[in-house]
């Protein structure tokens, strides 16, 4: 590490693997205690670029429904099939996107079926657990809709090439692999800006949401750059209007291989990969954040010159900063706090592990080490901490990613550009809390086909005492000592005695199973 | 009373006693369940484009700012809807011909429109604009001071203290709902609100729950105690599965999430739980590209679901006022995407039997150039918050704690009179 902190203070095992993991498991807490956390947090932060060879298998081994009726020009299909969009490049995979070929929906949503199950798979098993964190980390923070058809046959790329492939690494190349996305080119609709008048969905959002962030927006200097502060000196502190307007122009011309007419009876390939198109681009004079553009630039000149100014802003560095620590830290770092984070930040502008750089300085703050109890699970964490945490065989199923869509959770299923809010009130609502208890039972009771539970995980051993049996688990979902009063009103709850002995038959399985899920539901289990 | 009848109402809960039903709604309403107000808000998530909602078809700078496939047309098969006004005599504004539902309602009086409205502050920022109009201010100063929702403000002066006030038919709280106590997020009531394990994982969840106030804790007691509740009061079948919701008058909402939520204030409006606020959301209006085909699905959803709600609710008993808003119009020029980009000025619309339908309200800025906001955009004549404030004395609020409390810094002048007196 090149800053060093003062005062270091012991990262709590159980903490590291709540919020850097997705809980703890025997493996895990084993690795950690025999290396510490220092040496574990390192070697998370790079982790190999091949895939691991258990999450591999089990990938492989995966099948997942597709099941639909007939339909014009295409027959009925009903089978468990393999995995088959996550390895290819995307022009082998481009015509499920293609509406003249007559093909139910099913086949066009499916690649995100693919790749959320693909994301619960390296969630529990992948013992690069970090890289899994921060990639569902930056998933949210350049968020695109995979409900979308040409967006999940653009997600599996997006997921491997853009987001797996930069989630530890530079903000700048990050933030030009986002921008020459076949998905996110879609979603914020930069494939059909064009010279003339500009859309500027991408531009805007370039700026409020993956870079600067709302509050550098100085929305009451509308039209006089020259007003805002540091303007004058080529060091505007925001953005304004007229900044989206002229980075939309910038970027008309980026787009994507869709077939899309170009005049004279020209069409654009069909791949579904990025291109660059000259002849929709604008390429008069602009000014964008201060800095004057010439006209007539070499090709996507003015667009990176545009993600060159962003990405080096101090403003971007507050921004993603401050939601580095909100994740890791469950709250709002401090003033003093995040002008260390950024200082890191800022000094890495340039390093190819900027964003690992970056992580591994917040997790070496006391305010890390202290921030236990701070931050809520996600449906997501919830469940994949639990089959963490009972050694479930989890195989995600078309059925359990349903029900977690009505979770509050949609993975790649966001609408809005922001990602999921990322602040506990929204995963405490009464609807969440529902389905947090109900996606427990339902995992717990198989419902879903996610696979079994063994409900003496960890205690070996044959018949149970009821009390016994919940002493174990509430202490395996990290309950703490005070909790442990309750067992009693839990499994009176339930109509056991503590003594109750519960055999390994049918009756007393089913017993012993709901001792394991309502001590997950336990309000302890809910932190991360 | 109030307060007696929701502890009554959470020991009844927490018992997981099975009172008959008709006897917990006797004691929990009785004659209160007639003739009582309920306030929803449906908010059009990404800025729903007022011109093309109710369109100044004949306006010259709509003609020229938009190609012909971006504008509602005067005439032909597809013509906007007519709708007489008195908004401005020289305007001849059409109702997006797919949103025929809402015509019925505004020739029956039950429906109002306000135009060019919305928040002072110029942002184009979707969540700052949101931000700001749901936590009822008008510039990030004030977002500082106020944390709390507009909605959840206003249901405080409101008195409502019952088993559940306020609903958001969303997954995650609205944030005009945000510090409201006792709000729920319920977005479907079809199946019900079972909790796993039946009575006994109530009981188990209870005590794992009990006396807790961190914050899930308090989340999930207030969760238990609320399902609990509406729970008791569904009708179950044989089967004792929940049984489906039966809209009166035949009334059929969309399978979507607009309709599916406000189905579910109907549902839970007719329980005994005094349903006072709610809330619901339609997303989609961010209409960057192939806004004609778009926000054909759109006002068609938006329109089918919001007459399916008056229908269903009408002679219900409870007296319901619906507002229809969104966080800013769009750019009056369309972009090369057939889109429009974001822009300020906008649209709402209030229905009820209160109101004074069948007239669109507030002025008519004009979109020459020099009349638009910033020279690119519907300026913006009336605050948001002057409709809001009339609805809010509808709903029995004073001027005084409108001004002071629901909205800080705002003073109601209740000039649009949007309501029948």
């Amino acid at each position: 590490m090149s800053t060093k902190q003062t005062e270091k203070k012991d990262i709590p095992a159980a903490l590291l693997l709540n919020r850097c993991a997705y809980g703890p498991t025997e493996r895990d807490l084993d690795a950690l205690r025999a290396i510490g956390p220092s040496e574990w947090i390192s070697q998370q932060l790079n982790p190999p670029a091949q895939e691991d060879a258990v999450v591999s298998k089990r990938l492989a081994d995966l099948r997942l429904r597709i099941r639909y009726a007939a339909g014009q020009g295409y027959a009925a299909r009903d089978e468990m099939a393999p995995l088959s969009t996550l390895d290819k490049p995307i022009e082998q995979v481009w015509n499920l996107a293609d509406f003249k070929q007559p093909m139910a929906g099913n086949e066009r949503s499916r690649p995100r079926f693919e790749v959320a199950a693909a994301t619960l798979v390296r969630a529990a098993y992948s013992p690069w657990q970090l890289r899994e964190v921060m990639v569902d980390f930056w998933h949210n923070h350049f968020n695109v809709y995979a409900m979308d058809a040409p967006i999940s046959v653009a997600l599996p790329t997006y997921d491997r090439d853009v987001i797996r492939k930069h989630c530890l690494g530079n903000f700048r190349a990050f933030l030009e692999a986002v921008a020459t996305s076949t998905a996110m080119l879609y979603y914020l609709n930069n494939r059909s800006s064009r010279a003339g008048i500009a859309n500027e969905n991408y531009a805007r959002e370039l700026f409020e949401l993956h870079t600067l962030g709302r509050d550098h927006y100085l929305n009451e200097y509308y039209s006089r750059w020259r007003d805002v502060p540091g303007a004058t000196t080529g060091k505007p502190t925001g953005y304004i209007d007229q900044d989206v307007y002229e980075a939309a122009r910038a970027f008309t011309g980026w787009v994507v291989e869709d077939g899309t007419g170009l005049g004279g009876g020209q069409n654009l390939p069909q791949t579904g990969k990025f291109t660059y198109v000259e002849t929709w681009h604008d390429n008069y004079q602009k000014r964008v954040l201060a800095t004057d553009f010439d006209p007539f630039q070499p090709p996507m000149a003015d667009g990176r010159k545009v993600l060159d100014l962003v990405a080096a802003h101090p403003g971007t560095a507050d921004y993603v900063c401050t939601k580095l620590c909100r994740r890791l830290l469950g709250d709002t770092p401090s003033k003093a706090m995040l002008a260390s984070v950024t200082a890191v930040w800022r000094k890495h502008l340039k390093s190819p592990d900027q964003i690992a750089r970056t992580i591994e300085f917040i997790l070496h703050t006391p305010e890390f080490a202290d921030s236990a109890g701070a931050r809520v699970k996600r449906p997501v964490d919830l469940v994949v901490s639990y089959v963490r945490a009972t050694g479930i065989d989890f195989t995600p199923t078309d059925g359990f990613i349903y029900e977690l869509d009505g979770s509050g959770q949609r993975l790649f299923g966001w609408a809005p550009p922001t990602g999921h809010p990322d602040n506990n009130d929204y995963w405490l609502s009464s609807h969440v809390m529902r389905k947090r208890w109900g996606l427990l039972m339902g995992l717990t009771d198989n419902w879903w086909n996610t696979g079994a539970i063994d409900p003496r995980f960890g205690l070996g051993g044959g018949s149970t005492a009821a009390g016994a049996l919940a002493v174990h688990w509430m202490g395996r979902f990290g309950n703490r000592a005070g909790e442990m009063d309750r067992i009693a009103g839990l499994l009176d709850g339930l109509g056991l005695a503590p003594d109750r002995v519960l055999n390994n038959d049918q009756g007393g399985l089913q017993q012993m199973r709901r001792i394991v899920a309502f001590a997950a539901m336990s309000p302890d289990f809910q932190y991360c | 009373m109030n307060l007696t009848r929701r502890h009554f109402l959470q020991a009844a809960g927490s018992a997981g006693v099975l009172l008959p039903l008709t006897g917990i709604s006797q004691l929990a309403w009785g004659a209160e369940n007639t003739d009582r107000d309920l306030l929803v808000i449906v908010f059009q998530r990404g800025g729903c484009d007022g011109l093309s909602l109710v369109s100044p078809v004949n306006d010259q700078g709509y003609i020229d700012a938009r190609a012909p496939e971006m504008r509602v047309a005067a005439s032909g098969d597809k013509a906007g809807l007519a709708l007489d006004s008195p908004m401005d005599a020289h305007i001849d504004f059409r109702l997006h011909p797919e949103a025929r539902a809402l015509q019925d309602l505004y020739k029956g009086k039950q429906l109002a429109f306000i135009h060019a409205v919305g928040l002072p502050n110029g942002t184009r920022s979707h969540f700052e604009a949101q931000d700001l109009i749901e936590r009822g201010v008008a510039d990030n100063q004030a977002l500082k001071a106020n944390t709390s929702g507009w909605l959840a403000r206003s249901l405080s002066q409101m008195g409502a203290d019952s088993m559940v006030p306020a609903v958001a038919a969303v997954p995650g709280l609205s944030h005009m709902l945000q510090g409201a106590p006792h709000a729920l997020a319920l977005p479907d009531l079809q199946a019900g609100v079972g909790l796993p394990g039946g009575p006994q994982g109530l009981a188990a969840l209870q005590a794992l729950y009990a006396n807790r106030t961190d914050m899930v804790g308090a989340a999930g007691r207030g969760t238990l105690d609320a399902l609990s509740a509406i729970d008791h009061q569904l009708p179950r079948g044989a089967d004792n599965k929940v049984q489906n919701y039966q809209p009166a008058h035949n009334a059929v909402y969309d399978n979507n999430d607009l309709g599916r939520g406000l189905q579910a204030i109907a549902r839970l409006s007719r329980m005994s739980v005094g349903l006072r606020v709610a809330c619901v959301d339609q997303g989609g209006w961010d209409t960057h590209d192939n806004q004609p085909g778009r926000l054909n699905g759109q006002f068609g959803a938006l329109a089918r679901n919001l007459a399916a709600f008056h229908d269903d609710m009408a002679g219900s008993g409870t007296r319901v006022t619906t507002v229809v808003m969104t966080e800013f119009g769009r750019r009056l020029r369309s972009n090369r995407s057939n889109g429009t980009d974001h822009g300020h000025g906008g649209l709402m619309m209030v229905m009820g039997e209160t109101v004074q339908g069948g007239q669109i309200y507030g002025r008519w800025p004009g979109l020459a150039t020099e009349q638009l906001d910033r020279g690119v955009d519907l300026a913006v004549t009336t605050d948001y918050r002057a409709v809001l404030s009339e609805v809010l004395v509808q709903q029995g609020l004073g001027k005084q704690a409108i001004g002071s409390q629901v909205f800080p810094g705002y003073q109601p002048d209740l000039k649009l009179g949007l309501f029948r007196t």
